[in-house]
């Protein structure tokens, strides 16, 4: 048993069909317009992110630069009294704590020279300054555990020749004091009034701030900072183990991942931007940007399914929405267009009924006047009309018949006005027949015996049908009694076309063959008026006078001919029925085939000739209707 | 029956080396903070191989007030590790030293550029060399190839380099490279030269300790040596059981690095102890290697007088 397909479930139904059709383009509709709407709102969306994450960036950065401004500040104004008092190194100590009593968020204060700058006091002398709770703490910090000058706050202004940020560390001088603060420091080179480098001013600050500054930062539920340092150092990173140990490009030396790497030396060169990529395999944005000049950066990781999740709710349910109106609408419109389209299915019905010949079913009639109700009385007049037609042509069947039995009986009347009974001469083997193409014909032949002599015709009226047949058997009846007279075949020629022409206002005419024929000398006489050639001896008659049809021109004087014997020789005579007979390729018998087949008759009896030849006719028609009457006559006189 | 098996459990328990001595305390001291650059000492330790030996190994790690060489001088350690360019310039100092226990067998230092060139075109540029020694060798290359680099001693790590104070830096292999490499630079080979690729294979890190305490305590050195070796052995043949290890004591000595860093540097340390020529780690120090050492240095006037392979050795 095989499964309905779909297909086959949707085309059995119009209103399935036309409801499909509706849904499938409001749906088209729908996706065109809503696919619009969701890259709209996405685009803003995501602009909007950019803006709300840059504004946050913005609004952060600008706080830590302010702050480390103010530490950059605060060492520029130390700078010059440091200069103007270098040659009195105690001092150093005073200006570290006095930067860190006018600056509370300051931590701590180096103020260290070049090894033996100062002679008397030794290979070490850095002037530091601690703030330990409300205390200030000042020592001299260098000693043989703690070479300062190898340190990279001391280094790094010194080798640069400029001002800079170190990375954040945990500074540690266990002799001394220690930090457990993350901290950094803003580092300048101090150098003599010849330019030369002398010594480092290294100002701290702790970063645990900057640190829950930026942590704080949180723009979606799940977004998160991070902060890294000039080497890609995580100084900020809510992973705590990945804080100070792991850089951003860590874990791509062991598995690459270009586009973190990418971003982080992005962030490397101090850019500011936007990066869409994978963390932690959740799609993400990176907003980034440079932290004042420390050589920092600053980022903020936002999911993207916290930036979107508004907007994908919002999706899902428009989504929802318009898929649950679709499918109500497709509910909706085959309940509507199945009520719509039921007077039409009882007209389906009904009509059904008309077609098997219930002609007296009524049709419905709701009255309606749209175009159902157009085709519903539409139907009504054709039913009506069919039912008027279908009587007229009950009666044209009638008349038919009865015109069908008249031509029967015409036929036969016909028929018998055609001789039945050949004439018993003697050596004289005769045989005629007459195949008319409808009921009755319009080809005739005929013979009469007189005396010794014997007459004989063959004849084919113009046209067919009636009007021929009656042609036909006034013709026939002119030549017996025209032929009993005794006249010459021309004489009965020239007196049957004057008869004939006689109100011959149809135009009809007949070609006929006449002929004579004396038993005992085996002469024929005989006039041809406007018929096929006979055929004698598997020749066609060679004749001096075509003459004219009858029944054409009254008063035309036709010419007789004489062959002097024709005894031993086989003569047919035939309408143009035989030679003209088509096959269904439109292909005639042809005169060829007729004197082929003669050649090959020489010594069958009249009767035999006829029965081949048509048989032969039969066969090369091939089962197509005869186009013409078809009348053959066939004497041979021994 | 039960009573015969303990009995005799008893007496190979009681006649076992380690038990038979008793648990000696012995201080140990690497050069330099915990990190995987240590670890087949670390599973020595933990895989019990000192205290089979019968020792009481207790592994102290060096800080920047107390160096692994104060406490050996000071006798609060027993042994600590030096790369062979150092312990040769201690003993030309006045110190003399027992190589108990030479582990590398290649040398790992580099030179990394930062400017994108071959430090060999970087003359008199300015190359980072750390504080606290090592870096003999650079020395010797330097001044032999007329390359007079003017070296900027620093003191823990390679923010310098990246701060772009340096034009190059000194860095071994196993440690500064991969940092830098952390720091996203992408290296190329030209950029890094390898001191062992460019006739300067000189053996680095080995166990000392003074020889005056080698010799009252020969059995103790040689068992703690081949403890010590038979961690290292493990190590290799357990790298990733020898990391999880690494990370113990990276983590309990709080140090900034992590285990990706840890395992490059583990692969990085075992691979410079399979000797290139044999194949094999063979934990010996190579005499020919001493000698190259020793006449570069007295050669370029960091060491007075030549020291020999035989001032070196362990009976």
């Amino acid at each position: 048993m095989s499964t309905p397909h779909i297909s086959d479930y949707i085309k059995q139904s119009l209103s399935r069909k036309l409801s499909l059709w509706i849904v499938s383009f409001a749906a088209l509709i729908f996706i065109i317009s809503l696919g619009f709407m969701f890259s709209q709102s996405l685009r803003t969306v995501r602009q909007e992110a950019v803006n709300r994450a840059t504004q946050v960036l913005d609004n952060t950065t600008l706080r830590v630069n302010s702050i480390l401004q103010m530490v950059e500040i605060a060492t520029e104004n130390t700078e010059w009294v440091i200069k103007k008092h270098i040659d009195a190194p105690d001092s150093m100590f005073i200006y570290s704590k006095q930067i860190l009593l006018n600056n509370p968020d300051i931590n701590g204060c180096s103020i260290a020279f070049e090894p033996y700058y100062f002679r008397d006091r030794g290979l070490y002398f850095s002037a530091f300054s601690l703030r330990e709770g409300d205390e200030i703490k000042t020592t001299q910090e260098g000693n043989d555990h703690y070479e300062y000058f190898y340190m990279d706050w001391y280094l790094m202004p010194k080798l640069l020749d400029r001002p800079i940020w170190t990375e954040p560390f945990f500074d540690y001088n266990p002799d001394d004091v220690t930090y457990n603060a993350m901290i950094a420091s803003y580092c300048k080179p101090i150098k003599d009034d010849f330019g030369i480098f002398i010594g480092t001013l290294s100002v701290d600050i702790s970063l645990d701030w900057l640190s829950n500054t930026i942590s704080a930062v949180k723009p979606y539920p799940n977004s998160y900072s991070i902060m890294i340092g000039e080497g890609g150092t995580y100084f900020v990173h809510p992973d705590k183990e990945k804080l100070f140990y792991q850089t951003i490009f860590t874990e791509t030396l062991e598995t690459p991942n270009p586009e973190i790497s990418e971003l982080g030396h992005a962030m490397l060169r101090g850019e500011e931007g936007m990066r869409q990529l994978v963390i932690d395999g959740a799609e993400s944005y990176v907003f980034f940007k440079p932290l004042g000049n420390t050589g920092w950066s600053v980022a903020i990781v936002c999911p993207e399914s916290d930036i979107f999740s508004g907007y994908t709710r919002l999706r899902r349910i428009v989504i929802g929405i318009v898929l649950f109106g679709l499918l109500l609408m497709l509910f909706a419109f085959v309940r509507i267009i199945r009520k719509e389209m039921e007077p039409l299915k009882k007209l389906a019905t009904q009509t059904g009924t008309i077609a098997e010949g219930h002609f007296d079913q009524t049709l419905p009639d709701d009255g309606r006047t749209d175009e159902i109700g157009q085709l519903s009385q539409s139907f009504g007049n054709m039913q009506q009309s069919l039912v008027s037609y279908i009587e007229e042509l009950k009666q044209t069947t009638a008349m038919t018949a009865s015109l069908e039995n008249e031509l029967k009986v015409a036929n036969n009347i016909q028929m018998s006005m055609l001789p039945s009974v050949y004439p018993d001469f003697k050596g004289l083997d005769l045989h005629a027949s007459m195949s008319p193409a409808k009921e009755v014909g319009g080809d005739l032949y005929g013979f009469v015996e007189k005396e010794n002599q014997l007459y004989f015709c063959v004849g084919d009226v113009s046209g067919k049908g009636v009007p021929a047949s009656l042609f036909m058997a006034q013709s026939a009846q002119l030549f017996r009694v025209l032929a009993a007279q005794g006249s010459k075949p021309e004489d009965i020629a020239t007196y049957m076309n004057n008869e004939l022409s006689e109100n011959n206002d149809a135009n009809m005419f007949v070609t006929m063959f006449i002929g004579l024929l004396n038993i005992d000398t085996g002469r024929l006489d005989f006039c041809n008026c406007g018929h096929n050639a006979p055929v004698l001896d598997a020749k066609f008659l060679d004749m001096k006078h075509a003459n004219l049809p009858l029944g054409l021109f009254k008063g035309f004087e036709f010419e007789g001919e004489t062959v002097d014997d024709i005894r031993g020789k086989m003569m047919l005579l035939y309408t143009d029925g035989l030679n003209e007979a088509e096959n269904p390729a439109k292909e005639l018998f042809g005169d060829d085939h007729i004197l082929e087949f003669m050649a090959k008759a020489g010594n069958m009896t009249a009767e035999e000739v006829l029965d081949k030849l048509k048989a032969e006719v039969e066969k090369h028609r091939d089962g197509s209707d005869p186009n013409d009457d078809m009348t053959l006559m066939c004497l041979k006189l021994s | 029956m039960n009573f015969i098996r303990r009995a005799v459990t008893a007496i190979l328990i009681l006649a076992s080396p380690a038990t038979l001595l008793a648990q000696e305390k012995f201080v140990f001291t690497p050069q330099w903070t915990a990190q995987a650059q240590f670890a087949g000492y670390y599973v020595a330790l933990d895989m019990g191989f000192y205290k089979d030996a019968g020792l009481d190994v207790e592994i102290i790690h060096p800080t920047s007030t107390l160096t692994a060489m104060n406490r050996i001088r000071s006798n609060d350690s027993h042994a600590t590790t030096l790369q062979l360019c150092q312990a040769m310039e201690i003993i030309d100092r006045g110190i003399p030293l027992v190589n108990i226990l030479q582990t590398s067998m290649n040398n790992s230092m580099v030179i990394v550029s930062r400017r994108g060139v071959n430090p060999l075109t970087q003359q008199g540029e300015r190359i980072g060399i750390w504080s606290v020694g090592f870096g003999q060798l650079a020395k010797c290359m330097s001044i032999k190839d007329n390359l007079n680099y003017d070296w900027i001693p620093f003191a823990t790590n390679v923010n310098l380099f990246i701060k772009g104070g340096l034009d190059a830096t000194l860095a071994m292999s196993y440690n500064e490279y991969y940092q830098i490499v952390q720091a996203g630079y992408e290296l190329t080979d030209e950029e890094v030269y390898r001191f062992r690729d460019s006739g300067y294979n000189v053996q680095e890190d080995a166990i000392y300790m003074t020889r005056e305490y080698y010799e009252k305590h020969k059995d103790q050195a040689r068992r703690f040596a081949d403890a010590s070796r038979k961690g290292w052995e493990w190590a290799a043949e357990h790298p990733k059981e020898t990391l999880e290890i690494v990370m113990k004591y990276v983590q309990v000595n709080h140090i900034a690095t992590n285990r990706i860093l840890q395992k490059l540097m583990l692969e990085d340390v075992l691979d410079a102890q399979i000797d290139r020529e044999s194949g094999k780690r063979e934990f010996r120090l190579r005499p020919d290697m001493v000698k190259l050492a020793s006449d570069l240095m007295v050669e370029c006037g960091m060491l007075e007088n030549e020291v020999t392979y035989e001032q070196l050795k362990a009976d």
